[in-house]
């Protein structure tokens, strides 16, 4: 925790993130069950796995807005998990919600806006136009989000996720509520991210688009991890496809 | 001493009655009735009127509270909580404008009573029923304090009795404890919402008239300062607890009177604003309620 | 011009000190803060600012400064206390802080006069002064209400969750919060007691809570602007209603509850909402460029697809 560790562990590349043995639990409910995951900076990180396999709850854990029951999580390689979210936040740390969560009082331009806030800064204008043109939502900035289909909405909790060029950022089902097209868009808009060296986490369904768009994936079910890697090898394995892919998607990959 | 103790018994009683209305209502339906207090004054003021022209008996005076009572609440209910609830986009604005427009509503019956009364006390003195004060071992109480006492108390049996026994009682508790869920199993909102909002206006309604008669005499705005009471009962006793009020309502009666013999009379209003703030900060469930009352 | 000033020169300055008041309820709603502690600050100021001009024989400004110093340090000591409340506990709490006020200055014996209250607190305070004070305040929460402030506070008040996500310290907001509701209480009750020159438990009690929220019910809770219509509405009104006699009280107690249950936004949302839809007809009606993907205007259920978080 000292300023001495923090750069000694830089040096010798930790990874961006690090969750150890994270637990987090709802009175009896386990949420998150003894996890631990590493993400090393410049990838694609996909999570597969079945409703309530707390995948959401991970990535509430990760941007503190949930306290971890046990373990630790480590932003290079500096421990962080007691830290107040906003802290988290300005760290770099940024996410897009499974239910979208939009201010319904302000245009799209002002939502994305807010994102861009927290770096503070001049250059804010830029970034925001260049949010609005990657996310394809050029021509809605004045629009309010009650106006706007559900596809778009979630394009404008993107743009607003990465106006801040975080370090890290985390989409919880991005795609959800969105045509084929859209779908196709989003993947090409993380890759591109990912040139830019943004490391990614996503929770998707989708189990084509995170094959094709993930460099690595983590598969859970009942807060635990059952298994992780190369996402075409992990789509294949026998727990996984019983636990999530099972009857819907076995023929389908 | 015991004069005293007796004293705070029938004060206590008295916020019972009212409580016990306002506590049903806010532990099922999670509506804080800002308007209970206009409510219980109107019902007084309504039996006043009534018996000014016709001389009546404490009974049908109680009835007529009672009903009065229970007419606003039902249409409190209808005509302004229920549309509010419907437009509200969440739980969190709803619960605000629930007690704006409580405060709102409660403006029109108490801007009728003043208008008629000049804002002057108004009375049973019409009534067929005399006070009569009964001296004891040296110490007195009077026929209306019996009476408050012993209706609070049964009264509050009764209630406690319907919640854990009846059918209806269990389906309002469930409603309380967890609405999604008692929605889902048939437990039909809108129906229970408006029977215990009559039950609580017909408390409030009886509580008046009882209040009336034992101080002989209540000014319009007196429900105010009984409503900030009541919710010091409620959540000393703890939000959704029925016992809790009970206990909530004498105890602060209990160190009213405390501090009305100690103290010059005008810090009695201190003791109620204490309590809420003691409660809250230390104690946020109250000595009886459920845990998660605390809410940011 | 100064005739009509002349004859209704309480009820321009009663405008502004109501404005006043009724900003020290807004504010905190619009942080999504659930206080009435202005109210209560409201008397801290009043009765400050009347004990140091009658006692000491200091300035007015410097009187009132004071008022609102002590007021500000309350609710900056009010907003550590509460901060674990939120939603109508935090309103219960708070409403019963103002009382306790009242009850205080009652029992406060020589300090404060007690019942009756105090007299003879005069100074040169005028309408210039409070009218100035106004204009300041509203021009600063204009400006609170624009830009990156204004849209932090927004995401405050709709969704704290979202604001801490998107780096806003909410707590800092909070607390901010109580201590500019405080000062601007403090602002309005000290202005009363100078340009009345006399203060009374009664002036600061229950009904001073009622009446700041009426009209920011009626008015408007987003903006000072919906303060201002509710300032203007409810310091005038008694006197327009002088027709309807006796009843007039009734009127105000029917307005008031139709403005909570069916305008929730305020004679100002209608407003906006107006400006807003114009607009939009506006736009639909002019350049059609609309971005790809935006086939159906409609909105989607948030629900449609996805799972419950
Ligand atoms: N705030 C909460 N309180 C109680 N239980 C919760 C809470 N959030 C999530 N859960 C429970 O934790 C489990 C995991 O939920 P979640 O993380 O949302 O799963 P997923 O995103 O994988 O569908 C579920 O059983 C859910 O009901
Ligand atoms: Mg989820």
């Amino acid at each position: 925790m000292t300023g001495e560790r923090m750069t000694g562990n830089r040096a010798s590349s930790a990874p961006l993130l690090q969750v150890k043995d994270a637990a987090v639990h709802f009175g009896g409910v386990k949420a998150v069950d003894g996890l631990s995951i590493e993400l090393t900076e410049g990838k694609i990180f996909g999570i597969l796995g079945p409703n309530g396999s707390g995948k959401s709850t991970l990535l509430a854990a990760i941007t503190r807005f949930v306290d971890l029951t046990a373990g630790e999580i480590l932003l290079d390689g500096e421990e962080y998990h007691t830290l107040p979210a906003a802290r988290v936040a300005r760290r770099g740390v940024a996410r897009t919600f499974q239910t979208v969560r939009l201010l319904p009082g302000l245009t799209v331009e002002e939502n994305i806006r807010l994102g861009a806030d927290r770096v503070g800064g001049r250059g804010g204008a830029d970034g925001v136009r260049e949010a609005i043109e990657r996310t394809g939502l050029k021509g809605l900035e004045r629009h309010r989000p009650g106006e706007l289909s559900y596809g778009v909405q979630r394009r404008v909790e993107i743009a607003r996720a990465i106006v801040a060029r975080p370090r890290l950022l985390l989409l919880d089902e991005p795609t959800a509520g969105m045509n084929q097209s859209e779908r196709q868009e989003v993947s090409a808009l993380m890759r591109e991210l990912q040139k830019e060296g943004l490391t990614q986490l996503i929770v998707e369904h989708d189990v084509q688009m995170m094959v094709d768009t993930c460099d690595h994936l983590f598969a859970m079910n009942f807060g635990k991890l059952i298994a992780q890697g190369d996402p075409a090898g992990v789509v294949r394995e026998p727990a996984v496809r019983e636990a999530y892919l099972g009857k819907r998607w076995s023929q389908h990959v | 001493m015991l004069q005293d103790l007796i004293n705070a018994l029938s004060l206590g009683s008295i916020y019972l009655l009212f409580a016990l209305g306002m506590s049903l209502v806010w532990g099922t339906i999670g509506i804080l009735n800002f308007a209970h207090g206009a409510i219980f004054m109107f019902a007084a003021f309504a039996s006043y009127v009534i018996v000014e022209q016709v001389r009546l008996p404490m009974l049908a005076l109680i009835v007529i509270g009672a009903l009065v009572g229970a007419a606003l609440s039902v249409a409190v209910q209808v005509l302004a909580f229920q549309p509010i609830l419907q437009r509200a986009k969440d739980l969190r604005s709803g619960e605000m404008q629930i007690l704006i427009g409580g405060i709102g509503v409660a403006a029109i019956p108490l801007a009728v009573a003043e208008e008629e009364t000049g804002s002057n006390p108004f009375g049973f003195s019409a009534s067929s029923y005399a006070t009569k004060t009964y001296a004891l071992l040296g110490f007195r109480i009077t026929n209306t304090q019996i009476l408050v006492v012993a209706a609070a108390l049964l009264i509050a049996v009764a209630v406690i009795a319907w919640l854990r026994m009846s059918r209806s009682g269990l389906a309002l508790r469930s409603l309380g404890v967890d609405p999604e869920t008692a929605s889902l199993m048939g437990v039909n909102r809108r129906v229970l919402g408006l029977g215990s909002m009559a039950v609580a206006g017909a408390l409030a309604g009886f509580a008046g008239v009882m209040l009336t008669y034992h101080l002989g005499a209540i000014t319009p705005d007196s429900g105010d300062t009984l409503l900030i009471k009541a919710f010091a009962a409620v959540i000393l006793g703890g939000v959704g607890s029925m016992a809790g009020v009970v206990v909530g309502s004498y105890v602060l009666a209990l160190a009213e009177t405390i501090v009305l013999t100690q103290t010059s009379g005008l810090w009695v209003d201190a003791v109620s604003f204490g309590v809420i703030f003691a409660v809250l900060l230390f104690k946020s469930e109250g000595l009886f309620g459920r845990k998660e009352v605390r809410r940011t | 011009m100064t005739a009509w000033y002349d004859s209704n020169i309480i009820l321009i300055q009663s405008t502004f000190v109501g404005l006043l008041t009724a900003l020290s309820l807004q504010v905190p709603i619009r942080f999504g803060v659930f206080s009435f502690a202005g109210v209560g600050c409201y008397g801290i100021g009043a009765y400050t600012t009347a004990i140091i001009v009658i006692r000491l024989g200091w300035p007015a400004p410097l009187a009132m400064g004071a008022g609102m110093l002590l007021a500000a340090v309350t609710g900056y000591l009010l907003a550590l206390v509460l901060s674990r409340l939120g939603g109508l506990y935090l309103g219960m709490a708070t409403i019963a802080f103002d009382l306790i006020v009242t009850v205080v200055v009652a029992n406060g014996g020589e300090l404060t006069g007690g019942p009756s209250g105090l007299f003879g607190a005069i100074s040169d305070v005028g309408t210039v002064h409070v009218a100035l004070t106004s204009l300041v305040v509203v021009v600063l929460l204009a400006l609170s209400e624009r830009g990156r402030f204004g849209r932090r506070v927004e995401a405050v008040r709709e969704d704290p969750e979202l604001a801490a996500a998107m780096g806003v310290e909410v707590r800092h907001y909070r607390q901010l919060a109580f201590v500019i509701s405080a000062l601007l209480g403090a602002c309005a009750g000290g202005f009363n007691v100078l340009l009345r020159t006399t203060i009374a438990p009664t002036d600061i009690g229950f009904s001073l809570v009622t009446l700041a929220l009426t009209m920011i019910i009626v008015g408007g809770s987003r903006s000072w602007a919906g303060a201002f219509i509710g300032a203007v509405i409810f310091t005038w009104l008694p006197s327009v209603l002088e027709f309807s006699g006796q009843w007039q009280k009734v009127i105000y107690g029917v307005i008031v509850a139709l403005a909570a249950i069916w305008v929730p936004g305020g004679l100002l949302g209608v407003i906006t909402d107006a400006y807003r839809s114009w607009q939009r007809s506006r736009r639909a009606g002019g350049s059609s460029d609309v971005g790809p993907g935006d086939g159906d205007r409609g909105t989607v259920s948030p629900r449609a697809e996805g799972t419950p978080a």
